[in-house]
């Protein structure tokens, strides 16, 4: 018999933290007691390792199930090798085999399996032919004016074809009070709500309700189609990994949300590794094998894409992320020592993109720990960092982060993904009157049309109105995307795992900020003149003389950056957003950062017509100059308090300039983070390598499979990028010392 | 050196580049001062030899440089170039102004100005140029100078392919930095070419365009002759 877990207020209402804080054991010491992955890890891993191998033979999709529409119970149990696995449950009958998932919108399941060679199955189709998707009931309200900015790439990346994401199921209620439990205080819940007015709102949320406490039920089945009975709380390390398990795979069977999260479950499931240790029943090496068991399915989920969206989320990404680390309240840290283990899992596995492992970085985690995921990411390049010091105060010391830097309190908020606005795109269209400097068509208000030098005030204030513009009517559009997500394709498994009050954010964003902020440098400081096609389209521009560019810590010009997104706060905040949401922004592209530049004409900072923007909130490349810690500084400028979805900066220096040996290296990448973040910086992606080693894998991917690479919040195996976007990380900064 | 020069507010400089793992302990801004007294044929920062540098004052320098200071655990800031040893006024002013805010200051120098003053403003790393010439007596004066002060410089060499990789330069070096630092080892820094591009811009020839790279081969083999030469310094 186990010994009984510390009591709190968790045993009287859904509360994970308080479990958490009643009974973790914080590890402030080294990396020392790890174990290497057992044989049968080793020998789970080779199978999984010849899947990935055919799969990237097959170009990328090892197979696709046509019959079926993916949820809960629609496939029989899966496995990889039953024998040799601990954690059990496949996203399908197989591993790898992707299932369709209609409901975001038919016509994108029908196209994603014919690009890969499959036809969807007239079952499916015709069961569709009935139904309303999130998608068809989007552009059924969607304007003239929205479906035209839309297709001109001024917003992007709208959640309206597939799942928004971007939603953390509390997945660690399922192994803490086990289903029975969920679905009573749901049923409660559906009481109280049934004795208030029944206005729309309510109706709503009783409608909502009852669609969770459904899927409760469903979740249990699922767990029972593997054997396994999830209706009560887990009484041991593996069942505790194997219940929130579960409910993580009942969610993205039912949702193919863009991001979908894991949480923060590490120092959660040290809770119940510590105590079966502690009693005898796990070795440290069977605590290791659990972990890198769970890791392996994480690494093998898979949604179905089109062509179309892998170019804007290039590499297959999931978002598997799981937030590791941070300090408490109260002032002890967070880090356990599965926080270790599951950074560990990059070397007994090898380097991999997902889980997208990222570290809350505080000045005061333990240094062993500090020191244990420098050398992670020189060693590895998987993991991200993002500043707890900053988020603790507002979100608390139980938040995770979803997709790459949105943070939320766990089970208590979610947020409505909004994708982003081109800020290049729009300093064009300020310039050019309204009109799209692409196809010539009046995108927005006509206006002023710039000729001669430019002055710098009048165009400053052009591009205010045009934001005040495109502000209203970016929000507006994403309140048809939420209502009709919420009526169409609502996330039943995810929200059962929230309290039933949740708080919303809209979550929009901006992309191209670091062209936008020296295209108008180039205006202040140099002389710009632009140029007119024969029909009196922009077409480009002449520019005369140096300007101080972002990224260089110089103030002139990163005053601008942080002024351009306190205004685009301000202005999203006119218009009231669906179900009362806050609206946040996010300086965050994705991959999306090329498929703008492509839509994008010259600008008046010298680049080119369809050149790529850098990345998230990064400089422009080659473009920062003055050294790493200088692009540093000025990426910390950019305000977090406007910016409450994230402020993503991705980084890379060649190690030889990061110090002369490993040690050295491990220790100034810490001294780096800590003053980076020091100044108040939100999220860093760490790169440390020589750019050849990149041109080596793309000249010869075969001898480099496992390369992985941090794009903009997440990490990628190189090879699964398309050329052009493989060619973007190619012309990034790589900061050195020459 | 004239009254005058102490404590000088204003002085050339060429860059500030804020970010390096590899000149001095920790992580460092690099100040990179315009002029030099040698000519050396292999310079890696011939910008700093044959420009003028920006005027630049102590005070927009300090507050330039104060922005880094949560950074420099374990670093701070360099003072390299150039020769910084040749705008004595200024590098003394600007190492002072530097300590007094609490941020420790290493100075690169090619050893050749055997300045008290300048040497005790920093930690001291010293280049020692010995491609052309086989007479350390320079640097003789000067690490005897560190000596005399109770200080160990940091020594570095520029390995160049035929050119002073050769036994006895290697051991001639080992020895001489052995007599005044016995705990020290020398930094051995591979020549490299990536300054090719520089000449190009200045229209300046690069002198070693024809020499090859240096490679961890060469390095270690050069470690290997030092550690030799001073283990058994008859042979």
């Amino acid at each position: 018999m186990s010994r009984p877990f510390a009591p709190g207020a968790y045993e009287h209402a859904i509360d994970v933290r308080s479990f958490i804080q009643a009974n973790y054991t914080p590890y402030e010491g080294g990396a020392d007691f790890l174990c290497p992955p057992t044989a049968r890890t080793r020998a789970l891993m080779e199978d999984v390792n010849a899947l990935l191998k055919a799969e990237t033979e097959k170009g990328g999709v090892l197979d696709i199930d046509t019959e079926c529409v993916s949820s809960l119970l629609t496939y029989p149990a899966g496995y990889i090798d039953k024998d040799k696995e601990i954690i059990v449950g496949l996203q399908t009958d197989a591993p790898l085999r992707r299932g369709v998932n209609p409901f975001g919108g038919i016509r994108m399941a029908r196209q994603a399996c014919e690009a890969y060679g499959y036809k969807l199955s007239d079952v499916v189709e015709q069961e569709f032919s009935y139904k309303t998707t999130h998608n068809d009931a989007v552009f059924h309200v969607y304007t003239d004016e929205m479906k035209a900015v839309r297709h001109a790439g001024l917003l992007t990346g709208l959640p309206d074809a597939y799942g928004r994401g971007r939603i953390i199921g509390d997945y660690r209620r399922v192994a803490l009070y086990g289903v029975d439990r969920l679905i009573e205080e749901k049923r409660k819940d559906k009481r109280a709500y049934g004795e208030r007015p029944m206005d729309e709102a309510n109706i709503r949320t009783l409608e909502e309700l009852y669609k969770q406490i459904d899927f409760l039920q469903k979740l249990k089945d699922m767990a029972l189609l593997y054997g396994v009975d999830i209706s009560a709380p887990a009484q041991n390390a593996k069942e505790a990994v194997q219940w929130t398990y579960f409910a993580y795979l009942a969610a993205i069977k039912e949702q193919n949300g863009a991001a979908e999260s894991l949480g923060r479950v590490s120092t959660f499931f040290d809770i119940y590794i510590e105590r079966d240790i502690a009693d005898g029943v796990l070795t440290e090496e069977a605590a290791q094998e659990l972990i890198d068991d769970f890791v392996i399915k994480l690494r093998i989920t898979r949604q179905l894409r089109t062509p179309e969206y892998n170019e804007l989320f290039g590499g297959d990404p999931t978002w598997t992320t799981e937030s590791i680390g941070g300090m408490g309240e109260d002032g002890r840290t967070l880090v356990t020592r599965t926080s270790f283990r599951i950074l560990h899992t990059l070397y007994n596995l090898g380097a991999a993109p997902e889980p997208n492992l990222t570290v809350l970085w505080s000045e005061k985690l333990p240094e062993p720990f500090k020191n244990f995921c420098a050398k992670v990411s020189i060693d590895t390049d998987s993991i991200q960092y993002e500043n707890d010091d900053l988020m603790r105060p507002i979100y608390g010391d139980d938040y995770g982060i979803a997709c790459c830097v949105s943070a939320m309190k766990i089970g208590k908020q979610m947020q409505f993904f909004g994708a982003r606005c081109n800020l290049a795109k729009l300093l064009l269209l300020a310039i050019n009157g309204g009109k799209d400097e692409k196809s010539g068509k009046q995108l927005g208000p006509v206006g002023e049309v710039f000729t001669g030098p430019l002055d710098y005030g009048k165009v400053r204030a052009a591009y205010s109105q045009y934001m005040a513009w495109l502000c209203r009517l970016y929000v507006n559009t994403l309140n048809v995307i939420h209502f009709m997500h919420d009526k169409y394709a609502y996330e039943k498994v995810q929200m059962a795992l929230h309290d039933t009050e949740v708080e919303r954010f809209l979550a929009c964003g901006v992309a191209g900020l670091s062209v936008a902020v020296d295209s108008l440098s180039a205006i202040k400081y140099a002389k710009v003149t632009p140029r007119y096609d024969a029909e009196g389209i922009l077409c480009g521009f002449t520019t005369e003389g140096d300007f101080p560019k972002y990224g260089n810590d110089d103030d002139r010009v990163d005053a601008i950056a942080a002024e351009l997104v306190r205004e685009f706060h301000a202005q999203l905040q006119k218009t009231p957003a669906y179900r009362g949401a806050i609206h946040t922004l996010s300086v965050l592209t994705i991959t999306s950062n090329v498929a703008y530049g492509k839509k994008t004409g010259a600008t008046p900072d010298g680049r080119a017509a369809g050149e790529p923007f850098a990345p998230g909130a990064n400089p422009m490349h080659e473009r920062d100059a003055s050294g790493a810690l200088a692009s540093l500084n000025s990426v910390a400028k950019i305000p977090y308090d406007c910016c409450r979805d994230g402020v993503s900066n991705t980084f890379s220096i060649v190690p030889s300039a990061l110090g002369e040996d490993r040690e050295a290296r491990a220790e100034n990448l810490c001294d780096m983070l800590d003053g980076y973040f020091g100044r108040g910086a939100h999220h860093l992606n760490v790169n440390v390598f020589d750019r050849d080693r990149l041109l080596a894998a793309m000249e010869h991917p075969e001898r480099y499979p496992n390369i992985t690479v941090r794009v903009s919040g997440y990490a990628v195996n190189f090879h699964k990028l398309s050329r052009a976007h493989q060619l973007e990380v190619l012309k990034r900064t790589y900061h050195a010392r020459v | 050196m004239s009254g005058r020069e102490e404590g000088r507010s204003v002085g050339y400089i060429d860059s500030v580049y804020c970010g390096s793992g590899v000149d001095g302990p920790g992580l460092r801004c690099v100040v990179f001062f315009s002029g030099c007294n040698l000519r050396c044929p292999f310079c890696h920062n011939p910008e700093t030899l044959y420009k003028r540098g920006t005027m630049s004052d102590i005070n927009g320098l300090l507050e330039r440089l104060k922005r880094y200071r949560g950074y420099f655990r374990r670093g701070g800031v360099t003072l390299s170039g150039g020769e910084p040893f040749l705008q004595r006024g200024f590098a003394l002013a600007l190492a002072q102004a530097l300590r007094a805010e609490g941020i420790r200051v290493c100075i690169e120098t090619n050893g050749h100005i055997c300045d008290p003053a300048l040497i005790a403003a920093g930690d001291i790393v010293c280049d020692v140029k010995n491609q052309q010439t086989d007479d350390l007596s320079p640097y003789e004066r000067f690490f005897a100078e560190c000596v005399r002060q109770g200080k160990t410089a940091a020594v570095t060499n520029v390995l160049v392919p035929g050119v002073n990789d050769g036994e006895e330069k290697v051991r001639a070096l080992a020895r001489l930095v052995h007599r005044y630092f016995p705990q020290a080892r020398i930094r051995f820094l591979p020549f490299r070419k990536l300054c090719v591009q520089k000449y190009e811009e200045l229209g300046i020839a690069f002198p070693y365009a024809s020499v090859r790279e240096a490679e961890d081969e060469d390095v270690d083999r050069a470690e290997m002759i030092a550690r030799n030469a001073v283990i058994d310094p008859e042979t």
